[in-house]
């Protein structure tokens, strides 16, 4: 900063600014003390339940019968779905063809990884048991 | 002599460096007493805004800023322009005995009142307040280079709007 800048910096900073006027300390001061909080201002008094039941109630007795009756209608709605829900649960279809199988070859497979032969008669190999030869002869002609 | 309350203290200690700070920034004394009631009621009100607060006086200076901001746009938006505030006589130095310092502090005033608000702000708390760059930075929400560079350019163009009666008086006292 330049000398010339610095000597008018100093200029202007001798000049002293105005006093905030005296009237106004009194004026804000008492503003101030009104508005604290625990300065003159009577405790809520205490009200019995139903008087507060009253006051709150009283103002619009139909709006406050209309809402409770909206949520009576609610609660009966959802105490009905859930009486029906139950009988949702028993009308589950059984399972399709493809899932038993499914199911059953995963059976098969933890059956051999165990080493237990556990599998059902029809999974076993039929027995051979030879067949008379004129029958035999009919199977090699055709 | 009974025991000064804490809102009094604060009041004794910060309200003439609010009154002058806000009474620079609104261009109004009603708006600044306005703005001080409420600053002090909001003290009174939450006394603990003002807990664990190093600098109570950078502390109220941004408070004061952020309502005076708000006045102004609310000012703003009843169509007054800065040039209605520029006009307006204010008087923002004390009374001078002296006709030619009593001249230059009007002029002074008035010269301030032509500066946009941010830089007027600046100049304001550094040569008025003693603050430093980094003070005003934290006041006014700003960092410390914007401030810096606000005080130059609000101090230059002061010193070209004084410099008639800047070297009048210069040349008077070499």
């Amino acid at each position: 900063m330049s000398d010339e800048l610095k000597q008018f910096e100093k200029l202007l900073e001798s000049h002293p600014l105005r006093p905030v006027p005296a009237e106004w300390r009194k004026e804000i001061l008492a503003a101030a003390e009104k508005a604290q909080p625990a300065h003159g201002r009577q405790p809520i008094p205490v009200r019995s339940l139903p008087g507060l039941l009253r006051s709150l109630f009283w103002p619009h007795p139909v709006a406050w019968g209309g809402l409770a009756a909206i949520w009576i209608f609610i609660f009966a709605a959802h105490l009905s779905m859930r009486d029906e829900m139950p009988v949702m649960a028993e009308k589950v279809l059984p399972p399709s063809p493809q899932v038993v199988m499914e199911l059953k070859q995963q059976q098969h497979l933890y059956a051999e990884l165990i080493g237990v032969n556990d599998s059902s008669d029809t999974d076993r190999p039929k027995p051979f048991i030879p067949k008379p030869r004129s029958e035999r002869a009919n199977i090699v002609s055709v | 002599m009974p025991r000064r309350t804490e809102i009094e203290r604060l009041y004794d200690e910060h309200a003439p460096s609010l009154f002058a700070f806000l009474l620079n920034f609104t261009r109004d004394e009603n708006d600044t007493r306005d703005l001080l009631q409420e600053l002090f009621v909001k003290i009174a009100r939450e006394p603990a805004i003002l807990d664990n607060i190093e600098n109570e006086r950078a502390f109220l200076i941004r408070l004061a800023h952020n309502r005076a901001i708000d006045l102004i746009r609310r000012r703003d938006t009843r169509e007054r322009t800065r040039e209605n505030f520029a006009a307006e006589q204010v008087s923002l130095f004390a009374p001078a005995g002296d006709p030619d310092v009593k001249l230059f502090r009007e002029e002074l005033a008035q010269a301030l009142g032509e500066l946009p608000e941010d830089q007027r702000a600046v100049v304001h708390l550094k040569l008025w307040e003693g603050m430093t760059f980094d003070m005003i930075a934290g006041a006014l929400e700003i960092s410390p280079n914007t401030a810096a560079s606000r005080y130059r350019y609000g101090l230059d163009k002061l010193r070209e709007r004084l410099r008639p009666l800047y070297t009048e008086i210069t040349n008077a006292e070499s």
